[in-house]
């Protein structure tokens, strides 16, 4: 164990979830740049529990779990009471892309980004597990453009007729409206109303469903696709949250998606779909003609990044350029304070 | 920016489509509540009831409606105030007058004095009748020539589009002739069937350099003189990175075990008939027992082909 926590150089201090903090790190033995992911114990008495149960899902889901764009679990040790993992190493996120005005998305990239996601999360929905918060901040890219499907804290296995799950998953603006009546047995779906609202986001470059309370986010799902029904939605009434809405006019994609083609707005409508049921799957949407048809996706390594993840790359290029680029620009230490 | 019509309290987020329009009062209200209140051609105001009329509304072009009733009145105001600065024996007068001019619009826009304004408005008309209705025709000659200028404009555009398109049909004429050519030797020469079509082929080469060489000069500017592009890369098209297209492949999944039967077959064959059939709650939520069985069937399935490998 001793060894293992020597085997990982710290590089720098990377970020702070609830659970956990990541930090950047070198592999000595075989040279890989890597995130390592330190589990945070909490109280005394959380810690009596035994480690933390996000992390224990983390775990036990993506040892069994290897696909191109799924988050890779490389490793895991334990020092003293603490445990960590360890992870590929990712330069960015979608959250950072879509909120990087500076950076202009095309229907080619956000077909690149989009058929990534939808097959990690195909691989994923294929081996019986949700993923359940999905959102771009959850989305992370390389310096390559390969787009993997990462924390998963909330993922828990689905199909079993017996066993009731919570409600209470997803970040709030990208949680499906089954979840917001308060459903205990759901499937897949869950995931794809938030690929869809991933993609809105991608298009419209801000949130599109930005509720600020459960209810006020039923009432902006509404706005635009109108009232559930009887009609639309087989059995709403009987979940366990329902409460009846003034009646909303259902607004046309096409109206708030302006620029998107017709293939586009096909795909937005298949996952904006009040009743779960009729949700389409990761499968069903991939095959849509929006994929096969022109532009062709952008090749990974050709989609546009954050212009600091490009440079961070010139930096980790041996240490004369850096200095020559350094005298150059007169110095970079303001600017590594600002990324 | 939340805009939202007062009236029926549509926001730009529920119609995006929303387009708020502004009458002389300043007071906006949205197109359709304009539709609705104004059906007769007029009526008041729904927020200062002063009566309005239904072809005086616009869309509103500034986020604050007061920008929009000062741009009114003041080009109500300036229709009669439109003396030049040549008009003046001196500078000092001509600001004066503009003075003058700001302050009455001041005044209507934010509703101070009005009475004293009109009335002030009501003397200057009378007292300079001749003089603006001078000013009218002159300004009425700037327009004119402007006119003439677009007009002309106009022309050396229509002049352009003939020409293309011209150049266009004479290219087609051009290419069926060459190919017309070609089959007409093809069938006819003694030659080598090899040959003719390289020769051709030439040809077409050359005359497509000239061409080439002859389209090279474009126009790079516009018609003020300001050069197409270059100043400001942002606008640039972004280039297009083709890559191949994108064919659905189904990921792999290693049994190791029975086929598992198809979606269809799980209710035709009876599979159904041994799990639970879901509550309509559990639909509503989106699970299905369909789903479940397929899990189950799987976990049974899967693996049972599963042979340890034997080391060597």
């Amino acid at each position: 164990m001793e060894s293992k926590l020597k085997r990982y150089e710290k590089i720098e201090f990377l970020g702070e979830g609830q659970f956990a903090t990541v930090y950047k790190a070198k592999d000595v033995e075989t040279g890989n740049i890597v995130a390592v992911k330190k589990i945070k114990l909490g109280s005394r008495i959380e810690a009596a529990d035994g480690i933390n149960r996000t992390a224990l899902r983390e775990i036990k889901i993506l040892q069994e779990l290897s696909h191109r764009n799924l988050i890779g679990l490389l490793d895991i040790f334990g020092h003293g009471s603490n445990v960590s993992l360890v992870f590929d190493f990712m330069d960015t996120d979608l959250e950072v892309i879509i909120k990087d005005n500076t950076i202009i998305l095309t229907t080619a990239n956000i077909k690149t980004y989009m058929i990534q996601t939808l097959q990690g999360l195909e691989y994923l929905h294929l081996n019986w597990i949700l993923h359940r918060d999905l959102k771009p901040n959850n989305l992370l890219i390389n310096g390559s453009g390969i787009l993997k499907v990462a924390d998963f804290g909330l993922a828990k296995l689905y199909g079993s007729p017996n066993r009731l799950n919570t409600h209470q998953v997803v970040t709030r603006w990208y949680r499906s409206p089954e979840l917001l009546y308060g459903a205990k047995q759901y499937g897949v779906c869950v995931d794809m109303w938030a690929v869809g609202c991933i993609l809105a986001e991608l298009l419209l470059r801000v949130p599109f469903l930005p509720g600020e309370s459960d209810l006020d986010q039923l009432t902006k799902i509404f706005q635009v696709l109108g009232n559930p029904t009887e009609e639309n939605w087989p059995g709403v009434k009987t979940l366990s949250d329902y409460i009846e809405f003034k009646p909303f006019q259902p607004v046309p994609l096409k109206h708030i998606f302006t620029a998107a083609g017709d293939d586009l707005l096909d795909v937005i409508a298949s996952m904006f779909v009040l009743d779960p049921s009729k949700r389409k799957t990761c499968t069903e949407v991939l095959k849509m003609p929006f994929f096969n048809n022109k532009p062709a996706p952008t090749i990974n390594s050709k989609l546009p990044l954050p212009q600091n993840v490009r440079k961070l790359k010139e930096l980790e290029r041996p240490s004369l350029k850096r200095k020559l680029l350094d005298s150059a620009e007169g110095g970079t230490l303001s600017k590594r304070l600002f990324t | 920016m939340d805009v939202i019509c007062p009236r029926c309290k549509t926001t730009k987020f529920q119609n995006p489509s929303l387009k708020m329009m502004v009458n002389v009062c300043g007071h906006a209200l949205c197109e359709s509540c304009v539709d609705l209140l104004f059906l007769k051609g007029s009526g008041a105001c729904p927020e200062c009831r002063i009566p309005l009329r239904r072809n005086n509304f616009r869309v509103q072009l500034f986020e604050d409606s007061m920008v929009e009733k000062e741009v009114d009145i003041r080009k109500r105001i300036l229709r009669d105030f439109n003396k030049k600065e040549e008009d003046f024996a001196s500078v000092r007068e001509y600001n004066d007058y503009l003075e003058d001019v700001e302050t009455i619009i001041f005044n209507l826009t934010h509703d101070i004095d009005i009475v004293n304004t009109n009335k002030k408005i009501d003397e200057y008309k009378k007292n300079n009748k001749e003089q603006i209705m001078k000013s009218k025709s002159k300004m009425s000659r700037d327009e004119y020539e402007l006119e003439e200028m677009i007009e002309f404009e106009r022309q050396q555009e229509e002049i352009r589009r003939s020409e293309l398109l011209l150049e266009q049909v004479e290219a087609k004429k051009k290419k069926i002739r060459e190919k017309e050519a070609l089959i007409d030797e093809l069938m006819f020469s003694s030659t080598n069937a090899k040959n003719i079509v390289e020769t051709f082929a030439q040809q077409a080469k050359e005359s497509k350099e000239i061409e080439n060489k002859q389209s090279v000069k474009r126009p790079t500017q516009f018609s003020s003189g300001i050069q197409f592009g270059k100043q400001s890369n942002t606008f640039l098209p972004l280039p297009i990175e083709e890559g191949p297209l994108y064919i659905y492949q189904p990921p792999l999944v290693i049994m190791e075990g029975p086929l598992l039967p198809s979606e269809e077959e799980l209710s035709r064959v009876g599979y159904l008939r041994h799990v639970r059939v879901e509550t309509e709650q559990e639909r509503a939520g989106g699970f299905k027992s369909n789903v479940a069985c397929m899990r189950a069937l799987q976990d049974a399935f899967a693996g049972l082909y599963h042979t340890k490998k034997v080391a060597v």
